[in-house]
């Protein structure tokens, strides 16, 4: 059973939302479709399930006519960026919402949301108010609710953005877990999210999005070694690539009186208006390194983001390290220029260090 | 908090509170026991006897008595369902939304005596506007004079006045509901129907017990509507417990049984009106 979308837009103000998005989307895998806030994921997800009409464009399911049928009856469920539960109701009341629904009886509904609580962790919570939960733990209730129905599209709503950082990391793990232990057999499993660590854990078909336009489709691998375009470059790696405009000339590339000899994917691009992407992981601290001056240095978690700058050329470096710099401090650094990709002035890919459009 | 002059401070609160609550209420009590006439105007005492009247020889009290509770039950019950229906409507999207709203509050900007003169007017029996319309059908029911439909003239005077107020209450709260859980209960699976049943409604339940006692309330104390329409009669078939203490007290002028009857009627509303909250509270939130 197939969700084939046919060119949805969707502009309800003079911004598409979505702007002739194509899919194809298979049962039993997981699609991740990912871009940043405002690119039209949601909108995507609430077509999907009937929350919204597009203007124009067709979505079929198992052949049929997906838009001409009411949301109640799509067999669709969907987990919130907020979490949404009901507040009146406890927490198995909440989880056995959808099931009520449909006439079940009532020793099954039972043990169904026995089941899905277990498969969230929150055996034992059954008569908790909602409002007596904590976010991840709503968060979780509102993910049960949406297993326990065994839709066959689940739309995932950038479920762990408004979690804090060690809840995300947990919960993240969790999903990949449930993901992974067959629940998705016959499942269209849809999780869009801004993260592009996300995006690589869970390791599903990406979609990127961007002003409601697909950029590229492609295994989460691909995306992140052919990115297509500085586009999706850029919102495929967080922080987002380093975009330095260079020239390359006799095998070597130049930019800011620096000059690094050019890998062989890079030395036959001879045009102007080249840019070379380099991720911020692939520049690092060196003694012998060319001189950068530091504008701000970040620390996150157990890494050090370092914004540097040398005349227009501004990179960011991220550094597997806490390491304490001063502004206009003065630092070394060498560039891993085998990874590096070319982009031509119009942003298409020229050249990636994976084999992408090489030569 | 120790602080030595707040009896000082709270004197003007509280001389306007004994004033006009406390003093009337132990006054109401010590008349009770008195058998103040219009040929014997004074507080002597008698004792119980204005309560043994009213609870052995005063059929006519409890009778209006009941025929409040009837009134008031059935029409809080129709303004509530009404203007619940109401307010959904123009909850939801539809169209002169604006005008709607503004349309349905209009009985109650009115003056409910005047309103009434214009009800009774129209109710006449050969010379108003409903018959005019019902003899096309060859019917001419005796809105007024006839002892069962002249209650049920009350009632749909009572629901159109006090309709609106209802359907304030109960729009502002339909407005004041969290929109997720609607969202929610789509994607689970509910029809329309369903979702008011199970999100809707139990959502709005505190509201709708805070509407419906405010509302019981008021209903009781019904008096200018019987008044103006009927007088309660035909003889006293749509008589209220107010209407018949305001006869007793201020037509007749026996003070200490009016008193006796006031005072019963409090405690028997305070309880009745518990009971009735606790009740609803338990069947809409389930506590």
């Amino acid at each position: 059973m197939d969700l084939v979308a046919n060119n949805l837009s969707y502009k309800p103000d003079d911004q598409y939302h979505l702007n002739e998005v194509s899919f194809n989307f298979k049962e039993g895998n997981l699609y991740t479709i990912l871009g940043r806030t405002l690119s039209g994921k949601t909108t995507l997800l609430k077509t999907i399930a009937g929350l919204l009409t597009p203007d124009s464009g067709e979505i079929e399911f198992d052949g049929k006519n997906f838009l001409k049928i009411p949301v109640w009856e799509r067999n669709v469920a969907m987990v919130y960026q907020q979490f949404i539960n009901y507040p009146h109701l406890n927490v198995f009341e909440n989880i056995a919402f959808p099931l009520k629904q449909r006439k079940i009886d009532q020793s099954i509904i039972k043990e169904k949301v026995m089941d899905a609580l277990k498969s969230v962790g929150l055996l034992g919570y059954e008569n908790r108010k909602i409002q007596e939960l904590s976010g991840g733990q709503q968060q979780r209730v509102s993910l049960a609710r949406s297993l326990v129905k065994n839709a066959k599209i689940l739309l995932l709503d950038e479920p762990l953005v408004n979690l804090d950082y060690k809840l995300r990391e947990q919960l993240r793990e969790e999903f990949k877990n449930l993901f992974s232990k067959g629940l998705a057999d016959e499942t269209i499993l849809i999780y869009s999210t801004t993260d592009p660590r996300e995006t690589m854990e869970l390791n599903g078909e990406v979609i990127v999005l961007d002003e409601g336009k697909v950029l590229q489709v492609g295994p989460a691998k691909e995306i992140f070694e052919n990115p297509n375009s500085l586009k999706v470059a850029e919102i495929s790696n967080d922080p987002p690539m380093n975009i330095i405009e260079a020239k390359i000339l006799d095998n070597h590339i130049r930019f800011e009186g620096i000059d690094v000899e050019a890998p062989q994917h890079l030395s036959k691009l001879t045009e102007d208006g080249l840019k070379i992407g380099l991720r911020s992981s692939d520049i690092e601290l060196g003694e012998n390194g060319h001189e950068f001056e530091v504008e701000l240095a970040e620390i996150s978690g157990s890494e050090t983001l370092l914004h540097l700058k040398r005349g227009d050329t501004k990179i960011i470096v991220s550094i597997e390290e806490v390491l304490n710099f001063k502004i206009h401090d003065k630092v070394k650094i060498n560039f891993k220029i085998g990874r590096a990709y070319a982009f031509h002035a119009d942003g298409k890919l020229a050249s990636s260090p994976f084999g992408g459009l090489n030569g | 908090m120790n602080f030595k002059h707040k009896y000082f401070f709270l004197f003007p609160g509280l001389f306007v509170l004994i004033g006009i609550l406390i003093f009337p209420i132990i006054f109401v009590v010590r008349l009770s026991l008195s058998g103040w006439n219009s040929y014997n105007p004074g507080l002597d005492y008698i004792g119980f006897e204005n309560y043994i009247r009213l609870f052995t020889d005063d059929p006519r009290f409890w009778e209006s008595f009941f025929r409040l509770s009837f009134l008031s039950v059935t029409t809080v019950i129709l303004q509530y369902v009404i203007g619940f229906a109401l307010a959904h409507m123009v909850w939801k999207d539809i169209k002169f939304k604006r005008f709607f709203r503004v349309l349905f509050l209009v009985p109650m900007m009115t003056t409910p005596v005047i309103m009434t003169v214009i009800w009774r007017t129209f109710f006449h029996e050969s010379l108003g506007p409903v018959n005019d319309l019902l003899s096309v059908f060859g019917v001419a029911p005796k809105w007024l004079t006839d002892p069962v439909i002249a209650k049920f003239t009350v009632i749909i005077v009572e629901v159109w006045q006090w309709t609106p107020f209802m359907f304030l209450l109960l729009l502002a709260g339909l407005l004041s509901l969290p929109k997720e859980p609607f969202l929610a209960a789509a994607i689970d699976g509910a029809s329309p129907v369903r979702k008011f049943i199970y999100v809707t409604f139990p959502l709005m339940a505190p509201i709708s017990i805070g509407a419906i006692i405010i509302r019981l309330i008021e209903a009781s104390k019904i008096m200018d509507t019987v008044y103006v329409l009927t007088s309660g009669g035909p003889g006293t078939s749509t008589e209220t417990s107010s209407f018949y203490i305001f006869i007793k007290g201020l037509r007749e002028f026996q003070m200490g049984y009016a008193a006796s009857m006031s005072f019963t009627y409090l405690i028997i509303m305070i309880i009745s009106l518990t009971i009735i909250a606790k009740v609803l509270t338990k069947v809409l939130l389930k506590e």
